[in-house]
């Protein structure tokens, strides 16, 4: 009880200096602030031309495409408040930085992750929250308890699966020293295969977002059973649920690879 | 005087070639960006509904592809280089050149984009020959326009870049503002989805902005749905546009140079 108590002071103090360091200058939040809506809703706004002018994508029209649209936003924009600093592990590697959690006293991936409260990354769920609940309301969601408890533990695991895929990527960093194009390239994967529906892609990305990089599962699946369209590889019917399992699953996983990783890790030397 | 500037780009070419590591996350990057848009297009086009669009799913995936060869080839540094300078005060010795700074820039530039024709677009253009077949323009007259037409764009991208990196000498701070400005070419130049498709008043707007003449004139060109005609009146408003930006930018780095004298006391 006193150790969660420590973390949590500690985790409280990181966060507030984080966020005074964030509003440093107005501009650049202000900056963010035009930048990420500005992406996102020109974003969903491009599929409703297309719908508009052509058909539904695969049988999805735009209500369906807006709800999953707004759900892949929502785990983005957690993961990106919470786990951001998973994305640059190489370079605290090399300057050092890294080095410097391995001395204190307490769990180096809590440390990781806690150092950096992301309050910019809040910027993120404003179209986040505004797109879901668009497409929530034109696809008529109904918000029974059930729904919710779903809903909320369909974003955890969201959240989950794109950390542990971070994480995993980041641990390579202990060994390369370098992996900042393969964050790059894992976001644009992230963004196209969560916000699409995964089958308008050909038959053999779809199982490699399924049970290779189990990204389908973070709303192309749960979109499935909410929506009340037809299942692929027979998966059974309530596949809504499985993603906070394989999010579980995938960030035991990571953390499996990042306590393997740190065992083999030498500083940069810097 | 010239060779100071080919010298300049000749070491951005080598310094471009040094960066592996860059050149994958850029490929990699567009060549998911590339698939993504090729597989939504068919999307929309199965079922033979694409009547409306007034182009054919063979027309719009060659403008897609292109249009990502074009954004990886097209280099407008110029707006974060102004920023990094001037937060580290590097602009001080910059401005000790004896030649003009801004010219320097764009020579910089240059010299980034021939190494990324050779790292960077070249392995796109084979791995989207591969996967979708080769993207061929649609005859030898669209090719031959297609090309100043590309010149001209960049010339109006590089343009809309210096006057955003200027604005760097009045705040400071410029934090992320070229990305926004980046963000809005994005859509209204038409790189992502044609401005064809766009609802009317959109593209009754777009016509005196001076983003539809960066990307879809020439991927317009290309694919052939612009004929020569309309090409070459393209090719003037873009020529009248470089002429407008071109116009505000000297004005503007007039003030600019004056005002960071003073602060540099």
């Amino acid at each position: 009880m006193a150790t969660i108590r420590h973390y949590y002071s500690v985790a409280a103090c990181f966060a507030r200096l984080a966020i005074q360091r964030q509003l440093e200058y107005p501009l650049f939040l202000f900056s963010w602030l035009l930048m990420i809506p500005i992406q996102y809703f020109s974003g969903i706004w491009m599929l409703k031309i297309i719908v508009d002018r052509f058909q539904p994508l695969n049988g999805w029209d735009f209500p369906e495409l807006a709800f999953i649209y707004g759900l892949g936003l929502l785990s983005h924009g957690i993961n990106v408040v919470l786990f951001i600093n998973t994305w640059h592990m190489d370079g605290m590697v090399i300057d050092g930085a890294f080095d410097r959690l391995l001395l204190r006293p307490m769990n180096v991936f809590f440390q990781l992750i806690a150092s950096y409260f992301n309050f910019i990354g809040l910027i993120d769920l404003i179209p986040g929250v505004l797109i879901f609940a668009y497409g929530c309301h034109l696809v008529g969601f109904e918000w029974t308890m059930m729904n919710i408890i779903k809903i909320i533990l369909v974003i955890i695991g969201g959240v989950l699966i794109r950390a542990a895929l971070f994480i995993t990527l980041g641990t390579i960093a202990f060994w390369t020293k370098r992996n900042a194009s393969m964050v790059g390239f894992a976001l644009s994967m992230l963004e196209r295969g969560t916000m699409y529906p995964l089958n308008i892609f050909p038959n053999l990305i779809q199982l490699l977002f399924t049970f290779l990089v189990p990204i389908g599962f973070i709303t192309f699946y749960p979109a499935i059973e909410f929506l009340g369209k037809s299942g692929e590889f027979g998966l059974p019917v309530r596949i809504a649920l499985w993603t906070p399992v394989i999010g579980i699953l995938c960030f035991w996983l990571s953390q499996r690879m990042f306590k393997f990783g740190l065992k083999n890790y030498e500083s940069a030397g810097s | 005087m010239f060779q100071a500037y080919w010298y300049m780009t000749k070491l951005r070419v080598l310094t471009g070639l040094a960066y592996r590591f860059e050149v994958f996350a850029s490929v990699g990057t567009n060549l998911i960006l590339m698939v993504a848009s090729v597989f939504l297009w068919k999307a929309a086009y199965s079922g033979g509904s694409g009547g409306s669009a007034g182009m054919t799913l063979h027309e719009l995936v060659t403008y897609t592809i292109v249009s990502i060869l074009l954004a990886s080839l097209f280099v407008t540094d110029v707006q974060d280089t102004i920023y990094y300078k001037i937060r580290e005060g590097k602009i001080v010795t910059d401005f000790y050149r004896p030649v003009p700074l801004l010219a320097c820039y764009l020579a910089e530039d240059i010299g980034s984009m021939l190494s990324s024709l050779m790292n960077k677009v070249l392995p796109l253009f084979l791995v989207a020959s591969l996967l979708f077949g080769m993207p061929l323009p649609s005859s030898w007259v669209g090719m031959l326009l297609f090309i100043p037409s590309c010149l001209l764009s960049y010339a109006i991208l590089w343009l809309l870049s210096a006057i955003v990196g200027l604005v760097a000498f009045w705040v400071m701070e410029l934090g992320n503002m070229g990305n926004v400005k980046d963000a809005i070419v994005r859509i209204l130049s038409g790189s992502l989805v044609p401005l064809w498709l766009f609802p009317q008043a959109v593209q009754t707007i777009s016509a005196y902005l001076p983003f539809q003449y960066t990307y879809q004139t020439p991927l317009g060109i290309y694919i052939g749905v612009t004929g020569t005609v309309e090409a070459l009146r393209a090719m003037a408003i873009q020529g009248v546009w470089i002429a407008i930006l071109y116009a505000i930018l000297a004005l503007f780095w007039r003030h600019t140079k004056s005002k960071t004298l003073i602060q540099g006391g």
